[in-house]
């Protein structure tokens, strides 16, 4: 499988980069405590439905795993800038597959490397203020499956902003927009769980609330295990319904396509 | 002054080089106002659901956002050179260029870079202040503009100073280090709140390292007329001027880093 090598490949490029990997673990971890820091002194005015102990492990969750939400691929962005992305164009390959796999072992590696040390020192922190084990084995075992799901969409939905890409040739314009869209959406700068009740019934059936928000909630409990696949069916639903749009953008870019440079 | 003028004309060259590429200018600074409206919503959420923060009304907080957000992006406007660009500067070579030309390095690094898309996220931050200044019920005085004005101009030195703190490692490892965003950024994040509602060794931080809390929480505070651990009204004057302070260390340390300077060579 062909799709599998770039999978692999990419894979290792990702491991070389150990250094900036350590700084940038110990800046999310700063960025964790200071935005649970803030939810404590918030929780001790008025406290909430949701508690304390959950909005910390919704906010190690999501500080562990920033790298597979907003990794962009800036050497295939260049590519695009540059034209080279004609010579992938002429491999035997489908160019939807194709990337997507590159994005998927990109995201993969570049956050799991970061969230295993990092929800380790979560773990080490005092009750209340690090991460909280998972409401049962059984929420475990169903945030995994969701967190595929979730991981899926997320390659899906940055395939579709490359195609954008593709299509103005610059990567800070819409491509910026639908970024800045899923960090205020899938719960990054506030926990999706703290939004207005009301808003939270539509919020979560968007994409972007399938890719961290969704397991979390399961893992944390706020989702029961008899949810579960109500929950999965969303997730799926988006999960090829994204692909879908990925594929016919990119057939679409195919034809009309202009080379930029010699 | 001749400095100053320099660095006038070539922001204003960068502006309109800027402003070549209008469709793409307009979309990044959507994007901006996209941006700093969704921290400004995440504030009015929190003010919804929780009212107060530790003795903090909604208004207040709106308010210190607003400070924060001025500041920081007034920072990044001007000193582009400085936020941002640096480290790339040096990795490329382009350093070198300045090294031989009659002006001082830090002269020419201020001159070579601005933002302009980040006055979208200054012009929140300004409707911030406006909505929590009629929240907070604040009567205003010449002393109280007065103050205003020094915290935002000393914030900025301090955030400044601390963005030359990336640089001044970048000189010695070539690459831009992330650590340093800890203490920017962070601070940018964690001091757009009050001060006093974190635990003591985070204020120490902000205090004595990177004195967010003197330069924008005590004056802040007293123009609230809540004043921080009930100091008394002159402090509101003086911690402020610690900004100035950190600049300047940075700038001898940023000169005295510069003497090892050894270019990459491309």
């Amino acid at each position: 499988m062909s799709y599998l090598t770039v999978f692999k490949m990419r894979l290792r490029m990702e491991l070389q980069y150990r250094g900036a990997m350590i700084g940038g673990i110990f800046c999310q971890m700063f960025f964790g405590i200071v935005l649970v820091a803030l939810y404590r002194a918030l929780y001790a005015g008025k406290t909430q439905s949701v508690p304390i102990e959950n909005i910390a492990t919704y906010v190690w969750l999501q500080q562990a795993f920033f790298r597979m939400m907003f990794a962009t691929d800036t050497e295939l962005t260049d590519k695009i800038k540059s034209g080279d992305i004609s010579y992938d164009l002429c491999r035997p390959v489908n160019m939807y597959a194709f990337y997507y796999a590159r994005i998927a072992a990109q995201k993969l590696m570049g956050s799991v490397m970061r969230a295993v040390p990092m929800l380790t020192m979560a773990f080490l922190l005092p009750k209340g203020w690090g991460i909280s084990l998972p409401v049962s084995p059984l929420g475990f075992a169903l945030c995994v499956p969701a967190f595929v799901l979730g991981f899926l969409c997320v390659c899906a939905l940055e395939n579709i902003s490359v195609a954008f890409t593709m299509k103005s040739l610059d990567p800070r314009g819409i491509a910026a927009l639908l970024n800045l869209l899923m960090m205020i959406m899938s719960g990054n700068l506030l926990p999706l769980t703290l939004f207005p009740e009301s808003w939270q019934k539509v919020i979560t059936l968007f994409p972007y609330a399938q890719l961290l928000d969704a397991p979390i909630r399961l893992y944390t409990g706020e989702y029961v295990p008899a949810d579960a696949l109500r929950i999965y069916a969303v997730q799926a639903f988006w999960v090829v319904t994204l692909i879908w749009l990925g594929v016919v953008m990119w057939n679409a870019n195919r034809k009309r396509m202009i080379v930029q440079g010699g | 002054m001749n400095t100053l003028r320099l660095y006038i004309k070539s922001i204003g060259m960068l502006l309109r080089s800027h402003l070549q590429y209008t469709s793409s200018f307009i979309m990044q600074t959507l994007a901006q106002l996209v941006m700093e409206g969704g921290e400004m919503m995440v504030v009015i959420l929190i003010v919804d659901r929780f009212e107060n923060l530790k003795g903090w009304s909604g208004g207040n907080l709106y308010f210190f956002f607003g400070m924060m957000s001025v500041s920081f992006y007034l920072t990044e406007l001007f000193g582009r050179g400085i936020t941002g660009d640096f480290p790339s500067m040096v990795r490329t070579g382009k350093l070198d260029t300045f090294l031989v030309r009659p002006r001082g390095v830090l002269t020419q690094v201020m001159c070579s870079g601005t933002d302009p898309r980040r006055i979208t996220c200054i012009a929140v931050g300004i409707a911030a202040l406006i909505m929590g200044s009629r929240l907070s019920g604040i009567t205003w005085t010449l002393t109280k503009v007065f103050i205003l004005i020094e915290s935002i101009a000393m914030s900025c030195l301090l955030i400044l100073g601390l963005f030359m703190i990336e640089a001044i490692f970048s000189i010695f490892s070539v690459k831009s280090v992330e650590l340093v965003n800890a203490i920017t950024y962070g601070g940018r994040s964690a001091c757009q709140y009050p001060i006093d509602i974190y635990p003591a060794p985070m204020r120490a931080l902000f205090t004595v390292i990177a004195p967010f809390a003197l330069t924008l929480h005590v004056p802040v505070s007293w123009i609230l007329d809540k004043p921080l651990y009930g100091w008394p009204m002159w402090t509101a004057f003086v911690t402020p001027l610690s900004g100035a302070l950190i600049f300047v260390i940075m700038t001898i340390l940023f000169h005295l880093a510069m003497r090892h300077y050894r270019s990459t060579g491309s």
